[in-house]
């Protein structure tokens, strides 16, 4: 018995390790569903506040936009405060003119070995990334993803 | 829907057997719902404990929770229901449910017959303000340290605005606390 | 020596052998435990009235969030209520789909929950492997539903979005790479001398006083008691799959660890029967909610407003939602029954008084009735 747990262990000791390096030799852990940052095509939105209203986080602010918007006539904008967001998909699912969608980023990952970049915004980080090259991201979540059934009757 | 729509048609046994159990007298009503096994006793405040008693006896063995209901605008009472199981008879479960006063709720303890409505009548107690006579030690649990206010879950109290205006300054969305500034980067020298 | 008085320490909620977000005020004389009180509120949100403000169908965003641990139950707790409420039926695929989500994350629950006990008995080794098996039960989520933990992926008529080609390949990978791990750890963990002189005899609820206590879940199991919603009172795929109950027979802490351990046996049994049974390409998986409750039919002493209920086996024992809702967009009260209250009051009290239990057996103790403190809280 002893024997046997002894041997498992040995199997576990000499296994790579489970550990994920993230992002020096893995790319961030994301799937074609992963529910990221959100995209607003401010071409289609038409300011009808119906994703504020829907956000179970309150996370939707209105902003005012200047600019020649010919679908938004009160040129109202939905802005996402994502330190509230839930990431819930709410609003991409409700919003009438698929304007909103969802992408797959997930967040900046401060997890470096080099001291320096450990404790910089994540801003900075962004623009860096954006220097070197270019950033990639796919739109994960969009208003085709939901499909209702009207319910059959009898 | 109606809680009562869809009778069990046929003989239903657990059915016969609450109502045989039950001390005559005490409780209004007993009606099968149209979930398969689950009924309803509809019962007066001053009966709960007899009746809790019997259904104990009848093999009602496993007490789950106690819910309350504010029908604040619609009828000033708190509606209580004492949900039971029974493991030994395989799964029927039972409501009780009885209605309280608004402006006076007082109900008996029921904490000696089965243990868990100990804390579940304290829970009742610092959500709705439910006073359970009999009961030594109601007081705030859940919300200790937490909590000035009066009980939160009552529909005629305001919760957000309360905790927006005690706690989080009259702002919406901040407390009022200085943010620090962060630390400056390590490792420059 | 003289009788000295009981002292008073807390335990957690920082403290490893705590199991999160709770504390208990333990009194001791000398090692032994004479007493301890539970001190629960460190998570409280008030989700109770959180949900009586949002509609009805973004509540169900809240709803997994009372207990991170196996967040699916609940949602489909709740999710099944306001089905239950509005009248609506989900599809047949729909149903299927949610069981399959609801047994991951049973298993996911139960892995967490080794992690757990490995950290309380001291075996460092068990809560990296657990961790590991879990991680892949959260890779499947998050291909399946989008995100790792909660997954907001059922909604009240069916499932929001469809799921992937590949959905059957896909579970049945990451089940094989699970279970070589369970096996693994059964093997070094459960079978093991340490932790059995740890676990066996200690804290002993056996029997029908187990129901008596009010317990339920696999500590009721463990007692010896057949007992489990999703045979008594079937929902969604349960009906027609074929699985047991696996019990025990001393109620100790041992035999919960074993019982936990057997449940993920049957949870894959479920999960590869089930599997067999959906179709990507079959689009019925979602139906249409009406906006508001149906008016309900009168009825004397009952209140005449709608109500919906739905009971189901969390991973954690019986969790039951209840709702009432006026002709409205928002619920009128929601109200969550959930299973982990009993566990850490009247069953602790019950160890307490009937054992010699010292402090070194106190995390083992609770780590083996798995509370899950924020559903206590809310
Ligand atoms: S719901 Fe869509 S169209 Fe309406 S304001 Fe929001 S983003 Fe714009
Ligand atoms: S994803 Fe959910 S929480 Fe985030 S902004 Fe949209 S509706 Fe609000």
């Amino acid at each position: 018995m002893a024997l046997k747990a002894l041997l498992l262990g040995m199997k576990y000791l000499f296994r790579k390790p489970y550990t994920m390096l993230v992002p020096e030799k893995e790319p961030p852990m994301t799937t074609e569903r992963t529910r990221g940052r959100h995209l607003l095509d401010m071409s289609k939105c038409v300011g009808c506040r119906m994703c504020q209203m829907v956000c179970p986080a309150d996370a939707i602010k209105m902003y005012k936009v200047e600019g020649d918007f010919k679908r938004n006539p009160k040129k109202i904008f939905p802005g996402i405060d994502f330190n509230r967001c839930t990431f819930c998909a709410l609003c991409v699912e409700v919003c009438p003119t698929g304007a909103l969608s969802m992408t797959d980023i997930t967040g900046w990952y401060m997890t470096t070995t080099d001291t320096r970049t450990n404790l910089r915004s994540p801003y900075d980080l962004a623009a860096e990334l954006a220097k070197n090259e270019k950033p990639d991201f796919r739109i994960t979540i969009t208003k085709q993803t939901f499909l209702y059934q009207t319910k059959k009757k009898g | 829907m109606s809680v009562a729509e869809g009778h069990a048609e046929g003989k239903d046994e657990v059915l016969e057997l609450i109502r045989r159990s039950l001390p005559p007298g005490k409780f209004k009503e007993v009606v099968a719902t149209r979930w398969p096994r689950r009924y309803i006793v509809f019962i007066d405040a001053w009966a709960l404990r007899p009746v809790m008693e019997a259904l104990k006896v009848a093999g009602f063995d496993r007490f789950i929770a106690i819910e309350a209901i504010d029908w604040y605008n619609i009828e000033p009472v708190f509606e209580l229901l004492y949900y039971v199981e029974s493991v030994k008879l395989g799964g029927p479960l039972v409501i009780v449910r009885t209605k309280i006063p608004r402006n006076n709720p007082e109900i008996d303890t029921i904490r000696d017959i089965y243990p868990l409505a100990h804390w579940q009548e304290i829970e009742n107690y610092e959500f709705f303000g439910i006073r359970f006579r009999g009961h030594p030690d109601l007081r705030l649990w859940i919300l200790e340290d937490n909590w000035e206010g009066p009980p939160p879950l009552r529909k005629d109290f305001d919760t957000v605005k309360y905790v927006l205006e005690t706690y989080y300054g009259g702002k919406k969305w901040e407390r009022p606390v200085k943010r620090r500034e962060p630390p400056p980067p390590r490792g420059e020298e | 020596m003289a009788e000295s008085k009981p002292r008073m320490i807390f335990l957690g909620p920082q403290h490893p052998g705590a199991p999160g977000n709770v504390a208990f005020k333990v009194w001791l004389k000398g090692e032994k435990v004479v007493k301890a009180e539970l001190v629960p509120g460190f998570l409280h949100r008030g989700f109770e009235k959180m949900m009586e403000n949002r509609w009805w169908e973004v509540d169900v965003v809240l709803s997994p969030r009372y207990c991170v641990e196996d967040p699916d139950n609940f949602e489909l707790a709740y999710v099944l209520a306001v089905e239950d409420l509005f009248g609506v039926e989900a599809p047949e695929k729909a149903k299927v789909v949610r069981t399959i989500v609801a047994e991951m994350s049973r298993i996911q629950s139960h892995l967490f929950w080794l992690m757990h006990m490995g950290g309380a008995t001291g075996a460092r080794y068990i809560p990296g492997w657990a961790m590991a098996a879990r991680e892949e039960i959260l890779k499947w989520y998050d291909y399946v539903t989008g995100h790792r933990i909660y997954h907001h992926y059922m909604t009240p008529g069916g499932i929001r979005w469809n799921i992937p080609k590949d959905f059957k390949e896909v579970t049945l990978r990451a089940l094989n790479k699970v279970m070589p791990i369970v096996k693994d750890i059964e093997d070094a963990f459960i079978n093991n001398r340490i932790l059995r002189a740890r676990t066996e005899g200690i804290g002993v609820v056996k029997g029908y006083v187990a129901v008596q206590l009010n317990a339920t879940g696999p500590t009721l199991r463990a007692a010896g008691i057949k007992y489990d919603v999703r045979k008594v009172d079937p929902y969604e795929a349960y009906r027609d799959v074929d699985f047991e109950i696996p019990t025990g027979t001393e109620g100790d802490a041992h035999d919960r660890i074993v019982v936990r351990i057997r449940e993920i046996y049957q949870s894959k049994r479920i999960i590869e029967q089930l599997v067999e049974r959906v179709k990507p390409e079959d689009l019925n998986y979602r139906v249409k909610m009406p906006l508001l409750p149906p008016p309900s039919l009168p009825w004397p002493a009952v209140a005449r407003h709608g109500e919906g209920m739905s009971r189901v086996e969390a991973a954690r024992g019986e969790a039951m939602v209840h709702v009432v809702g006026i002709k409205d967009r928002k619920p009128y009260r929601v109200k969550l029954i959930t299973p982990s209250m009993p566990l850490l009051t009247t069953v602790m009290d019950y160890i307490i008084e009937h054992e010699d239990i010292t402090i070194a057996d106190l995390p083992i103790i609770v780590m083996s009735l798995d509370p899950c403190p924020p559903d206590i809280d809310r």
